[in-house]
């Protein structure tokens, strides 16, 4: 079996447009891997006590796409056998409960994509310049 | 030219973008004070920013940062995405 033919690849954007999970895992797909393993970020409704209307996310892109790059770099140093990543961010305002970020990995077997994605988003809130902005009501508590 | 200065999230300072005339071998250090020079405000945030030369993280500290005309440095707040 050649898997030459499937080269890994990394999928990384940044838009504002929705997010769609569809979208993101198929990009990952790959006849040589078993397992394909995903993470969700979604918007809340609240933060530090405090009712949330939506979030507003924005980057300094050029170095957003640099770090995730690493992130990915890393992964595949780590997880050897992962086949393909992808991060998609959303950008500008993000309703609750709509996706503000998707990782996807693939790979032969369950354990390392598992691992992966869960490096992933771990790393990638540790070190991606990227800031949300809440919309608050103001001395308001949670009803 | 002077190295240009990118400036993120700079709510605070009321500020996006400013070019900065400096040496061209600074310390991050250096830089840093010169920027609360001009911003006096930025002060209080110091323990909060990181900055980043040619978008590469680099520590506020003595290390010498060699830099070119139109080189993007970065004061980048404390990050919160995903």
């Amino acid at each position: 079996m050649d898997e030459s033919e499937d080269v890994p690849k990394d999928f990384i954007k940044l838009k504002s447009e929705k997010l769609s999970v569809d979208e993101v895992s198929e990009l990952v797909i790959s006849p040589y891997c078993g397992a394909v393993s995903l993470f969700i970020g979604t918007t809340r409704n609240n933060f530090e006590g405090k009712k949330v209307i939506h979030l507003e996310y924005e980057a300094y892109t050029s170095m957003a796409e640099t770090e995730i790059k690493k992130i990915c770099r890393d992964v595949r140093q780590k997880w050897p056998s992962v086949k393909h990543i992808a991060v998609h961010h959303r950008l500008g305002v993000v309703p609750i409960t709509e996706a503000s970020v998707i990782i996807a990995v693939s790979s032969p077997h369950r354990t390392e994509s598992l691992e992966a994605v869960m490096y992933c988003i771990n790393t990638l809130k540790a070190s991606v310049p990227i800031w949300k902005k809440t919309s608050q009501e103001l001395g308001e508590g949670l009803s | 030219p002077p190295p240009r200065c990118f400036w993120q999230s700079a709510e605070l300072a009321g500020l996006r973008c400013e070019t900065l005339s400096v040496p061209r071998q600074i310390t991050a250090l250096q830089l840093w004070e010169e920027k609360v020079r001009l911003h006096p405000r930025l002060a209080v945030i110091r323990d909060q920013v990181v900055f980043a030369v040619r978008q590469e993280y680099v520590l506020l500290g003595d290390q010498v940062l060699v830099l070119q005309p139109g080189d993007e440095v970065a004061i980048i707040p404390p990050i919160s995405g995903g």
